[in-house]
């Protein structure tokens, strides 16, 4: 996964839940030196009680917003939802830096 | 020139992602079709794998953990560096507790096997309880910090200490006597006076009310029972002695 050009993470998830493991993994596979370096990861966990849906929110770098409910997906699925905006991001520094 | 480059790059990761999926699978199914395999030590305990082995060591030592500590908070970890690593372990040292990093595999198969008396034993899927509650949270890097004792109060400035943490370290759920809990419950948990305190207030109780009503009271159920039994008697009796 392409963490590289997030700005923002915002993982809401219920522990218990079969979301779980998709929103772990996500925020498991983000490097500890990036949070050093300003991204922000912010984390709410929510209970079978608490009426919130589960989500992921990620803006990246250039202001781009992108969500999706990780209870439907699995964390390859989610990746490369996400990698589809971080691949272009890339491309456009590439292109700029040649 | 770069593009195509970065391009042929992710190709070639790609079809390594499937070989790799291809493989396991192939490996998963290998495995259900033999059968479990055995190990007997001189004792005669007989367990999964070698009896000298990590996973057993490790299956004891979480069985351990779990039956010794009333209280085990379960925790997400997010990538700690070193010297972050060192900072929590020693800041739950501090308030009497101990983290331990879980290898979920491992764990998991703990719980699944738990309610037997030996967890290391070979069981069938069948024998397995495979819906234990404490599952689901071991999906990703699950760390515990377990409590001698059931006390609130730690409960309350180890939660506090993790807020600080915020996506560094954070509870998940938890274990509390047989119990298990979510974030939820876990709040109001510690909001609990401590074990001591509420038997020092039952005793105060038990004091301020003296002996009196307090005895009358447990005495009325037994009185009333004899009472009832008594009249019971009576009426037998004079019905014998109408009949003869």
């Amino acid at each position: 996964m392409i963490t590289k050009y997030f700005a923002k993470v915002v993982v809401k998830f219920n522990p218990f839940g079969k979301e779980a493991k998709t929103a772990r993994l996500l925020l498991s596979s983000i490097p500890p030196a990036q949070r050093l370096q300003g991204t922000q990861i912010q984390t709410e966990v929510l209970t079978s009680q608490s009426n919130k849906s589960p989500i992921v929110k990620i803006t990246f770098k250039d202001k781009h917003e992108m969500e999706l409910d990780p209870s439907t997906v699995n964390f390859q699925e989610l990746s490369s939802y996400f990698d589809r905006h971080s691949r272009q991001l890339g491309l456009k520094e590439s292109i700029e830096k040649s | 020139m770069q593009v195509t480059r970065l391009l042929g790059f992710q190709i070639g990761v790609g079809s390594v992602a499937r070989r790799v999926g291809i493989w396991s699978r192939s490996y998963s199914v290998g495995w259900t079709k033999t059968k479990l395999s055995e190990h007997t030590d001189g004792v005669g305990r007989v367990t999964v794998k070698p009896i000298d082995s990590r996973k057993t060591f490790l299956i004891d030592s979480y069985k351990h953990l779990m039956e010794t500590n009333p209280v085990v908070l379960f925790v997400h970890y997010n990538n700690l560096l070193k010297n972050e690593d060192q900072h929590y372990r020693s800041l739950v040292k501090q308030n009497g507790g101990k983290l331990t990093m879980l290898r979920n595999g491992v764990f998991g198969a703990y719980l699944k096997n738990s309610h037997a008396a030996d967890p290391c034993a070979p069981r069938s899927r069948k024998e397995q309880n495979r819906k234990h509650p404490l599952l689901p949270l071991f999906k990703g890097p699950t760390a515990a910090i377990s409590f001698p004792e059931t006390n609130p109060g730690s409960v309350a400035k180890i939660l506090k200490l993790l807020e600080k943490a915020q996506d560094r370290l954070f509870v998940v759920g938890a274990k509390v006597e047989a119990e298990v809990y979510d974030v939820a419950s876990l709040n109001q948990f510690k909001t609990l006076p401590s074990k001591p305190e509420l038997q020092a207030q039952l005793v105060g109780l038990l004091n301020v009310l003296g002996g009196v009503g307090l005895v009358r009271t447990l005495e009325a159920g037994s009185q009333t029972l004899y009472l009832t039994l008594s009249s019971h008697r009576d009426n037998q009796t004079s019905k014998n002695e109408k009949q003869e």
